[in-house]
């Protein structure tokens, strides 16, 4: 299963991506002056990050599906990295949603066709939005001073490369040590669920009557019924809390906002009196 | 009622007055005003039990005026009343030494080890029922006196606690047959000393005052110490008397009779001259003499009662007591002795000089006090017997009208309203005669007028000074052989009483020590000595007359803190001043001529000697020194006479002709700045430095390591600086660096 | 079947979580170096992401729903952390006048002075707020912590 091109060992591979990425984010990251060598280099670097990682990733089988693999991947990657580089954030919000297109693509390749949509529908039409809209009305020249500089950009940088590096080099031993993480059978799946059944608890509903939980197919027609199937099923209560959620956030916003309002019209009026605090 | 025993009488003698203190310390609140009850019951009846002793030892003696008979025997009664310390064979002295125990050898039949006991031992002998009797008696008149005196004082109960304690120790020390005993007692004389001087302590001079005069005794005492570790380690002893041990054989006492028979008995040389010199450093610091007396001019700070009875009469007179009874060693050791008179002489030089200028009453008896001490110790330093017993008679008759005049000058400044500084007032004769007349009685004994006590006394002295400075003036012959006087025979008779020991002669096959070198001990140096004493003899009649005339002739005056007071003392106080003052004219006149107190003092073990008894010359009147202390005198009292006699007090002095003389000896010859500089200020310098010490190093290391976490706080503050992302960074490195730990051990 | 239809794909698996880590990793670095708080939240949604890659990496691997329904639940919390952080990032803003997240400095040491940005080009330097004085009034020194204070949004 491991497609390594070359004879390097994957962790020195790894460890080299992941450096070379540190690198180029620092000097990436905006740090006062403007300097072209410094992000040309960054640039560079990144680049060069980039190709580690591709070559330090898994063959999918056929070049139609690591093209496509690919594409959604770097586009994720490198619009991510863009949006945590770019000066102004008006840009970044932009690159943000570039990202999640490829995150969306990523989604989709993996088959969750519902999420994949969902993240647009909800992160890049809603969240965005709201990120953009308060950006045009705190700063809408777009850029301030304190756009211009980090805060501790080595130092999170390299808090950034410790734990990639981490996070890879513990996903390669992953996937090469397959003992590990078999992928169990449907059937074995059915049987720990039915064996479970009783310390599980009052989730667990009759086997006959909803899909096989353990099908999560993505060429199934009814993928997207099967999932509420799923969370409507098991997961209803949590699905009952996160409403609550969402109208607590709801009501949350409001009073945080009109209380807001009046202890501004506090302040104001004792700024008004003379007394500067 | 069955006869008490001698021994039984002598431990009551300072049983009773103890006693009396306890009962005063118990009581002394209950009872008030009637404090002084259980301590002048105490005291008085010591002083019956003390004349009786005295009666008893005399009527042993037999009497003086027999001059064919037989030498006088020494009389000597011990009671032993517990055994204080007792180490068996404590260690094996050399052969050869002081404190080898005749007739033993090392490995001979007897066991040769000596063991360290130190028995409670009273003796009674001359010298004890003397000092006994004066002690107990005059200080029952002090006691009498101070109930008028300390009427009305808070500290009523306390003062005459102390007093009686004062009896107590000063009798025992007298009493003890033990030098141990002795330095136990010298130190509660001491401390009783410093308790009556600061008895006012809530005024800064008094206890400034109390805390000088103790810790200048503390350099008295250290000679005393010495003297003691050296004595055990020569004599193997520290008992005066013999003591018989289990099997029979004699351990001779330092001043036993064995060993004070046997003509190299004691010890002299270098360690003999050692033992010597602390013992008279002991007596300087006690007996205030140069350079230690610098305490008893301050010691008037206290009640007058209390400097009358302690630093006139009887606590001072310790250190003449030391040295007598001392007489044996002192007499082993020649230039001891001369240094004893030389420094006594001297002593009474200065004190006199300075004596002339004070204008404080109770200040110029004080120094008067110090020159007669001098004169005592001058007597004693002669080393004859004259000389001994001269100093004795010279310490009775002082005592006597030392007394008088303390007491008469707290009479003055009871009606003065504590007025005290002779040239706020004057003429008091007009007002206090009785005070008036005993002070000038107790004057006349002073200045050595006859037929007055001292001049007696002050004879003596001038007589037994002379004949060391002239050997053959008054056709004197000293026996230098003591062979006649060795070895007699003493018989079982001569000890009384339970508990007495009894004595058996024992052989002593010790080779007479070679006769010492004498560098000091010459005629010239006692021809120097006795002009010295005669000078002051006339410095004596000046001061003292010139105080008399301040205060009682000239215009009466009287200062305003005298208030409604200024009138004669009560009767209370009267009295006493008459009863001393009958002494004061007579005693000396009536022991001279029956020449009882010599004779009674030969009977002591101390002065009975063959070293001592060598040295003694038929008694006889001497014409030519008479009249030499007279003529000393008349001159002193006429100078006096001249410059204030009938002037107010207060006038231009006639001491301002001596120019700069008078400002040097008004400060005392400047001898307490010289102690300032060279003990108190290196002292305090050094105090200084320790609290310095303390406060920069020691209490710098402790708050230095204080400020430790203080300083590793301000450098990990500054990790707080109150960006948020700095704290989510090192939130995220913790993480990092947990994982990473993690993951290190699980790899694999 | 193609690895990437077929669930129990290792390779799928590992470059998906791949991805995730990288994204997630990239979140990270945002976060605590970028000092536009708006910025700083779109990085935190660039680590939900990640986040989200990975569980339906896993999902994907088990063939199961329990990483997709995590991620619906993900969604849902950062849809309402969004609105939330929004509102507060709207109060900071009108105290403070900008969206610098080390412009809230009020949790330092006492005895510290304030932290003053060195990399940052003078000429960008924010301007001081001068109070009004009188006329013939001496410059005072600027106390940043009290000149936050905005009249009005």
């Amino acid at each position: 299963m491991n497609g390594a091109l070359l004879e390097l060992s994957p962790g020195m591979l790894l460890a080299g991506s992941v450096t070379a990425a540190a690198a180029g984010l620092w000097l990436l990251l905006p740090r006062g002056a403007e300097s072209r060598v410094a992000r040309s280099l960054g640039l560079m670097l990144g680049a060069v990050a980039l190709a580690g990682f591709i070559v330090a990733g898994r063959r999918l089988g056929g070049v139609g599906e690591d093209a496509v693999f690919l594409t959604v991947a770097l586009v994720a990657v490198v619009s991510g990295a863009a949006t945590i580089v770019t000066r102004s954030p008006v840009y970044s919000a932009i690159w943000f949603a570039l990202s999640l297109a490829g995150v969306a693509g990523v989604l989709l390749v993996l088959g969750a066709q519902f999420l994949g949509v969902a993240t647009i529908v909800v992160y890049a039409g809603a969240i965005l939005v709201m990120f953009l809209f308060v950006l045009m009305l705190a700063q809408p020249a777009g850029l301030a001073p304190y756009d211009r500089v980090c805060n501790e950009p080595l130092l999170s940088a390299v808090a950034g490369a410790v734990l990639l590096g981490l996070l890879s080099l513990s996903i390669g031993r992953l996937s090469s040590d397959a003992s590990c993480c078999a992928a169990p059978s449907k059937a074995a799946a059915v049987q720990s669920m039915k064996t479970g059944s009783g310390a599980t608890g009052s989730q667990q509903q009759p086997a006959a009557t909803i899909a096989e939980p353990a099908d999560a197919d993505p060429l199934a027609i009814d993928q997207v019924a099967r999932l509420g199937g799923e969370l409507f099923g098991r997961h209803l209560l949590a699905v009952e809390v996160a409403g609550v959620l969402l109208l607590a956030a709801l009501i949350g916003a409001i009073a945080v906002v009109t209380r807001g309002e009046a202890a501004l019209e506090h302040d104001r009026r004792l700024a008004g009196a003379g007394g500067r605090r | 009622m069955p006869p008490l025993s001698p021994a039984t009488l002598l431990v009551l003698v300072p049983l009773l007055p103890l006693a009396g203190a306890v009962l005063t310390l118990v009581l002394g609140r209950v009872l008030g005003s009637r404090a002084h009850l259980p301590a002048i019951a105490g005291i008085a009846a010591a002083a019956a039990v003390a004349v009786m002793l005295l009666l008893g030892t005399s009527s042993q003696v037999g009497s003086a005026h027999d001059p064919h008979a037989e030498p006088v025997r020494p009389v000597e009664m011990i009671t032993t009343l517990w055994q204080w310390a007792s180490v068996q064979d404590a260690y094996v002295p050399p052969a050869s030494s002081a404190a080898a125990i005749p007739g033993t050898a090392v490995g001979g039949a007897g066991s040769a080890a000596r063991a360290f006991t130190i028995p409670v031992a009273l003796r009674l002998d001359p010298l004890t029922a003397t000092l006994l009797a004066i002690i107990t008696c005059i200080g029952l008149v002090v006691a009498i006196y101070s109930v008028g005196y300390m009427h009305h004082d808070p500290g009523y109960p306390r003062f005459f606690a102390v007093f009686s304690l004062f009896v107590f120790s000063m009798s025992m020390l007298v009493a003890a047959s033990n030098f141990l005993v002795v330095y136990v007692f010298w130190e509660a004389v001491g401390a009783c000393s410093y308790l009556l001087i600061g008895f006012w302590f809530t005024r800064p001079e008094a206890a400034r005052a109390a805390k000088k005069a103790f810790l200048v005794n503390r350099v008295g005492d250290f000679g005393l110490a010495i003297a003691t570790f050296l004595l055990w380690m020569t004599y193997g002893t520290l008992d005066f008397h013999d003591t018989l041990s289990a099997d029979g054989t004699i351990l001779p006492g330092i001043l036993g009779q064995t060993r004070l028979a046997d003509a190299g008995g004691i010890v002299g040389g270098a360690v003999g001259t050692a033992i010597c010199l602390c013992l008279l450093l002991a007596a300087c610091g006690k007996s205030a003499q140069l350079p230690l007396h610098v305490w008893l001019p301050d010691a008037m700070e206290g009640p007058t009662p209390a400097s009358a009875l302690i630093h006139a009469a009887t606590m001072v007179t310790a250190g003449i007591y030391l040295v007598a009874r001392s007489a044996p060693l002192f007499m082993a050791c020649p230039d001891a002795l001369a240094a004893v008179s030389i420094v006594g002489a001297t002593t009474a030089l200065v004190a006199g000089l300075i004596a002339t200028v004070q204008n404080d009453l109770k200040r110029v008896l004080a120094y008067s006090t110090i020159s007669q001490l001098g004169y005592m110790f001058a007597s004693l330093g002669t080393g004859t017997l004259l000389g001994f017993t001269a100093a004795i008679f010279h310490l009775v008759t002082h005592a006597f009208f030392k007394a008088l005049l303390f007491l008469g000058a707290g009479s003055v400044m009871h009606s003065m309203g504590n007025v005290i500084d002779m040239r706020r007032f004057g003429g008091l004769r007009r007002i206090m005669p009785i005070t008036a007349a005993t002070f000038l009685a107790g004057a006349l004994a002073l200045a050595g007028v006859a037929p007055f006590s001292g001049f007696f006394s002050k004879d003596e002295i001038l007589a037994s000074l002379h004949g060391k400075g002239w050997p053959n003036a008054h056709g004197e012959h000293h026996d230098a052989a003591p062979a006649s006087h060795a070895r007699r025979a003493l018989s079982p008779g001569e000890a009384r009483g339970e508990g007495a020991t009894a004595f058996r002669v024992a052989s002593l096959t010790r080779s007479p020590a070679a006769a010492p070198t004498a560098v000091l001990d010459t005629p010239q140096t006692f021809r120097v000595l006795f002009w010295m004493a005669l000078v002051t003899a006339g410095l004596t009649a000046f001061y003292t007359f010139r105080a008399v005339f301040m205060t009682f002739t000239g215009p009466t005056r009287v200062p305003e803190e005298a208030g409604h007071h200024a009138h004669e003392s009560p009767p209370v106080m009267a009295l006493p001043l008459l009863i001393l003052a009958v002494p004061s004219a007579v005693a000396g006149w009536w022991l001279f001529s029956s020449q009882w107190l010599a004779h009674f003092l030969t009977a002591t073990p101390s002065f009975s000697a063959p070293a001592v008894t060598a040295t003694a010359v038929p008694h006889a009147f001497h014409m030519d020194l008479a009249i030499q202390g007279t003529l000393a005198a008349a001159i002193g009292i006429v100078i006096a006479a001249i410059g204030h006699l009938g002037r107010r007090s207060d006038g231009p002095q006639m001491e301002r002709f001596l120019g700069p003389l008078q400002t040097f000896f008004a400060n005392r010859c400047y001898i307490d700045q010289l102690y300032a500089g060279l003990v108190v200020r290196p002292l305090e310098g050094l105090a200084i430095m320790a609290a310095l010490f303390d406060r920069f190093v020691i209490d710098g290391l402790v708050n230095g390591i204080a400020r430790l976490p203080a300083a590793l706080g301000g450098v990990v503050r500054r990790l707080q600086a109150g960006l948020l992302q700095r704290y989510a960074l090192a939130g995220v490195m913790g993480v990092l660096a947990i994982v990473l730990v993690l993951a290190w051990r699980l790899r694999g | 079947m193609t690895p990437l239809l077929a669930a129990g794909s290792t390779a799928l698996l590992h470059n998906a979580l791949l991805v995730g880590a990288i994204l997630f990793a990239l979140g990270l670095v945002g976060i605590l170096a970028r000092r536009n708080l708006i910025v700083m939240f779109l990085s935190a949604e660039l680590m939900l992401q990640g986040i989200s890659v990975s569980l339906v990496a896993w999902s994907r691997y088990h063939g199961d729903w329990g990483g997709h329904v995590l991620v619906i639940f993900v969604l849902t919390v950062a849809a309402c952390e969004a609105a939330v952080a929004l509102v507060f990032v709207l109060q900071a803003f009108a105290r403070t006048g900008r969206l610098d997240a080390a412009a809230w400095q009020a949790l330092r040491e006492a005895t510290l002075p304030r932290a003053v940005d060195h990399a940052l080009p003078a000429s960008d330097a924010v301007p001081p707020r001068w109070p009004r004085l009188a006329r013939a009034g001496v410059e005072p020194p600027t106390d940043e912590d009290a000149s936050l204070e905005r009249e009005h949004v």
